[in-house]
């Protein structure tokens, strides 16, 4: 899986591209345990390249969640891709993160 | 809220209304306690055979789950999922197969709940299938394949047990074991109707069996990715797949596989053949 970080005033995004999978679970922690700071607490997730996720994907999104959360921010997943939609339907998970597209800056729960 | 696409609108549909036509493809898959990771999996299925835009059924063959597989799936209330319950634990091959006899597809995929190897792969599976094959195996040892995460002892095990099969049965096939595998319905039929290995080992036996029915095999290089938390002994499999190889020998040399009247003539006009698609 790739993990590509951009930072900019006041956000900060990290978009992943391919499968998000137990093998990968402790490179993304690395990642993400930086960025998710008191002073920018909420952390966008680009999941639009993203195949699969798998259980041990969803937990790790979960654990970043409940960190940011913690310190008064969220995780929030933009342009969420088909399987990975459909996965965190099946799952019941849609309703723990903010979705937000792409071409519609509104966010909202679903 | 995020837009719908035109494979998410497909999946919306197939959530939620019967098909009113028999599926052109069917996907078996068979679940021993996968509870952790069932749902990712029907998720990643659904997905890619919703795009394909044709009809489709899914038929997971539980294999006496003790956690909450069966519970989770059939909470889901898919109508175009059938979730086929065993009362005991009796083996892949028995799950698989009542997955295949059950199918009502033109062409029908097993596929392990794993996602070891991405169900994308399906189409490259179809296209030999397209060509004229009746039966055709995914393969992490044909030229081409991407294999990732394969430890080094199941190398080992895998590359002795393939000079056993080779010897020992005529068996071209690279790789008799990966989970990835497609057929037409008549083969599907026969071949399963046939088969009485109940355990991992019924790959081999399947590909067996497809040679001696004058079946056309073609094998095709696949994306696989070790998943990590198999519950699968790997020195224990192969033991048990030495044993197999003497069962099935034996089951043929007793004639315990007579062909009858409903075995399939292949599509392919030519004798008994494999194909190593690199």
């Amino acid at each position: 899986m790739r993990i590509r970080t951009e930072s900019g005033i006041g956000h900060t995004t990290v978009s992943l591209a391919g499968r998000f999978d137990a093998h990968e679970t402790a490179d993304f922690r690395n990642v993400v345990d930086l960025l998710i700071r008191p002073e920018n607490a909420t952390l966008r997730l680009d999941l639009s390249n993203v195949v699969f996720v798998d259980s041990s994907a969803l937990a790790e999104l979960l654990r970043s969640q409940k960190a940011a959360k913690a310190i008064g921010g969220e995780v929030i997943l933009v342009n969420v891709s088909d399987p990975v939609r459909i996965i965190l339907e099946l799952t019941e998970l849609q309703q723990v993160f903010t979705l937000e597209s792409r071409t519609d800056p509104t966010t909202t729960t679903s | 809220m995020t837009a719908e696409t035109g494979t998410y609108q497909a999946y919306r549909k197939w959530v939620t209304e019967k098909s009113t036509v028999p599926p052109r493809v069917s996907v078996v898959i068979p679940a021993y306690n996968e509870e952790w990771r069932i749902l990712p999996t029907v998720g990643a299925i659904a997905t890619h055979m919703c795009s394909r835009g044709e009809p489709w059924e899914l038929i997971i063959a539980d294999d006496g789950s003790t956690d909450t597989t069966v519970s989770l799936l059939q909470d889901l209330r898919f109508p175009n999922m059938t979730v086929l319950v065993a009362a005991k634990n009796t083996g892949k091959g028995d799950a698989v197969r009542r997955g295949m006899l059950a199918a009502r597809g033109e062409f029908i995929l097993f596929a392990d709940a794993d996602q070891s190897t991405p169900i994308e792969q399906f189409d490259h599976l179809m296209a030999k299938i397209d060509a004229g094959y009746d039966v055709v195996v995914g393969s992490r040892a044909a030229a081409g394949a991407a294999v990732s995460g394969k430890s080094a002892l199941r190398k080992v095990l895998s590359r002795g047990l393939h000079v056993m099969v080779s010897v020992g049965f005529g068996i071209e096939i690279a790789d008799t074991q990966c989970g990835f595998k497609l057929f037409t319905a008549p083969a599907a039929r026969s071949l399963f109707t046939l088969q009485v290995v109940d355990g991992f080992s019924f790959d081999l036996e399947l590909i067996y069996l497809a040679g001696r029915l004058g079946l056309t095999t073609a094998e095709v290089p696949v994306e696989w990715i070790d998943a990590p938390g198999s519950t699968v002994d790997a020195a224990k499999v192969s033991l048990q797949f030495v044993a197999d190889l003497v069962k099935i020998k034996v089951h043929d040399l007793r004639g315990g596989y007579t062909v009858t009247g409903h075995s399939p003539v292949s599509r392919a006009s030519s004798p008994a053949s494999v194909a190593s698609i690199k």
